[in-house]
């Protein structure tokens, strides 16, 4: 009984069913939107929102039978593997004895051997004699395709949970100047950010500087999108960007000034009764003939015309005002400069062993190796005979095509006849 | 200058696939072999506009639906002329001529403007990434045509020789566009982790170009493993050409994801 569920777990029909399993939650993880609130599910689907929740849907990647059908696939894939390695070795040692034990299938005459025979050196088959046969090989190292591919995949599942679960990400916007402290004690400077280049090119990149606990600094470093910075563990990426606004406020009296940046909507007072309502920055804005204002609240790159939408707030009194960059407001006794808005960056700061994401690349690679051997560098193994010639190996059709195009008679024959 | 360079392959591939028809319905020798240059002057002066898209672009035309589409039947069409030139293997020309019209056809329907490439595609990754799908997906479709031939065929009274030569080339295709797929979704991961932070991220292309590597997984698993051959697999490649199909243009139209903007 054992043995038999053993059996059941390493086989290939096992693998299929968890692959097919695998693609029913992967079609129902991409059709059904996933990880939104509860709330969404219930105003998208009325009807069967309860069994939709109840089954994990919403989460499907994340949920308790996807994790039971990855793990049961690294247990076949294992297990599978175990079993093959053996019979795959066994197979490329013994490859060219057994071959010379093959008996003829394909009568040749004389001269078409002598040209099949010329072709296989052509071609850089290795050629053996043993006794009376002649056995010409090729890829040996392609018995080990399928299962280098299998250790590949089981790798690339292992180390993928773990870049998936192992790194730490924050997600932080920080305006140019100010400084993020992690929890140990690094300190992510941004320097500046830009979202156009000098050529008016979207570009979205930062220069930052990173500094250790113990001191040490990285430099200033420049990052854009698909250009991350790695640095002490930490790997910082430019994420997403906003736009703020910004303003100065000058006290008339004193001549103190003050500057502010705008990321959200706040109230600048010195009395807490009159001052200025910052209500939001707008990127551009389009004027008719009468001079009415139609704001644009949307765009891809640098504000083309910002304006500041504000209230302007004196003894009780709200007026609701636009002021462009380079404007004062003059109330309750402060001057309110509008600056040109700034952009900063939002960065993704993640904490990972670099070892794992090596570990994965190297799976990747493997994986690639391990498809082209199976594919395209699979063993070869033609015995020749006096009297005519056996073709062997684990894909022997391949092979057999080649000689059928060279000799067009013989072997397409003898497919037939089998057929 | 452009526009006359896409549309006369558009022309050139209607009239190859109209001729081919004639050619076998009537079996007039002629009318296919002017089908099939009629195609090859297609396929060049389609090479010759992506070229020039290329150029005038400054980058490598496969940045939006567009450019993809027209690179998938480039793609379709110089897989076809090799497997043609390479296997002598002039009945795929039948299903593949007509597959890559209509979609050079959709590719058509697409807005045709050049622009600028945004920044989270400018990566060495780009080209890898893309230049393999078009060439695994061509690769595929190739692999369907192939099995459409083989179900139309087998009803009929032909040699056994030919249905071996069609289903194995059908498994080739497959094998190339299974290896290129894999290549995809690999340079696809690490270009994800250099964009995005995380190599795997369950991105509505993501997971249909897993779930397209996986129902080719299982063709290959039931045609090594279980040596199954013959009518089910043909049936399983044309099958799974929507799949394909779906990973590429449904996918981007319908199930908004990071990867929308292709």
């Amino acid at each position: 009984m054992k043995q038999k569920i053993l059996k059941f777990l390493r086989s290939m029909t096992f693998g299929m069913i968890l692959l097919g399993l695998i693609v029913a939650c992967s079609l129902a993880g991409s059709l059904i939107a996933q990880g939104k609130e509860v709330m969404w599910y219930v105003k998208t689907y009325p009807g069967w929102y309860g069994i939709l929740l109840k089954l994990g849907l919403n989460n499907v990647f994340y949920s308790w039978y996807f994790l039971v059908l990855m793990v049961l696939l690294c247990l076949n894939l294992t297990l599978c593997s175990l079993v093959r390695i053996r019979r795959v070795y066994r197979a490329a040692k013994n490859a060219v004895p057994n071959a010379a034990k093959r008996t003829t299938d394909i009568p040749l005459s004389p001269e078409k051997l002598a040209e099949f025979c010329a072709y296989l050196e052509d071609r850089r088959f290795r050629k053996t004699e043993i006794g009376d046969a002649v056995v010409y090989s090729k890829n040996s190292l392609g018995w080990y395709g399928s299962f280098l591919t299998h250790l590949a995949i089981l790798l690339t599942v292992l180390f993928g949970a773990a870049t998936l679960y192992l790194p730490q990400v924050m997600d932080e916007t920080c305006l140019p100047g100010e400084t993020l402290v992690m929890a140990d004690g690094t300190e992510i400077a941004v320097d500046s950010f830009h979202i156009e280049d000098a050529q008016g090119n979207l570009d979205y990149a930062s220069k930052i500087h990173v500094t250790l606990p113990d001191g040490r600094s990285s430099g200033i470093q420049e990052i854009r999108v698909n250009h991350p910075f790695g640095f002490g563990g930490y790997k910082i990426y430019q994420q997403t960007y906003g736009t703020a606004g910004a303003v100065t406020v000058r006290d008339k009296a004193t001549g103190a000034e003050d500057p502010f940046t705008l990321t959200e909507n706040c109230f600048l007072s010195a009395d807490g009764r009159n001052g200025v309502w910052f209500e939001a920055l707008y990127p551009d804005y389009s004027r008719d003939e009468s001079g009415n204002f139609t704001l644009i609240s949307q765009t891809s790159g640098r504000y083309s015309n910002p304006v500041y939408q504000i209230l302007i707030a004196s003894d009780g009194v709200q007026t609701p005002v636009l002021a462009f960059p380079g404007e004062t407001v003059t109330v309750g006794g402060l001057e309110y400069t509008f600056e040109a808005p700034v952009e900063y960056p939002g960065l993704r700061i993640k904490q990972t062993p670099v070892i794992v994401n090596i570990l994965l690349c190297g799976a990747f690679c493997l994986m690639i190796l391990g498809l082209w051997f199976c594919f395209f560098g699979s063993p070869a193994l033609v015995t020749v005979r006096p009297d005519g010639c056996a073709i062997g190996g684990p894909k022997p059709q391949g092979t057999r095509m080649e000689l059928a195009a060279l000799l067009e008679d013989g072997i397409q024959e003898k497919e037939e006849e089998k057929c | 200058m452009l526009n006359i360079l896409f549309f006369t392959p558009l022309v050139l591939f209607f009239l190859a696939v109209i001729l081919g028809f004639f050619g076998i319905l009537f079996h007039k020798e002629q009318v296919s072999r002017l089908s099939w240059w009629l195609f090859l002057g297609g396929t060049a002066i389609l090479t010759a506009y992506l070229a020039a898209r290329g150029v005038v672009a400054g980058r490598i035309p496969l940045s939006n639906q567009f450019e993809f589409a027209t690179a998938f039947a480039w793609g379709i069409a110089v897989m076809l002329i090799a497997v043609q030139t390479r296997a002598k293997a002039e009945w795929i020309r039948v299903a593949a001529m007509p597959m890559t019209f209509l979609v050079l056809s959709y590719a058509a329907l697409q807005p045709r403007e050049i622009t600028e490439l945004m920044p989270a595609l400018k990566s060495a990754w780009f080209a890898l990434h893309i230049g393999s799908a078009v060439f695994s997906y061509a690769s595929f479709v190739l692999a369907g045509c192939a099995g459409v031939r083989y179900l139309l065929i087998s009803r009929k009274d032909h040699t056994a020789g030919q249905l071996v030569q069609i289903d194995y080339l059908s498994y080739r295709m497959v094998a190339l566009g299974f290896l290129l797929l894999t290549v995809v979704i690999l340079s696809g991961a690490i270009w994800a982790e250099q964009a995005w932070s995380a190599f795997w991220t369950w991105d509505p292309k993501e997971t249909w170009a897993l779930i397209t590597w996986i129902l080719y997984a299982i063709y290959l698993h039931l045609r090594l493993r279980k040596k199954l051959s013959g009518k089910v697999m043909a049936w399983m490649v044309v099958i799974y050409v929507p799949v394909v199909l779906f990973t590429f243009v449904g996918v981007n139209t319908l199930l908004p994801g990071l990867h929308s903007y292709g």
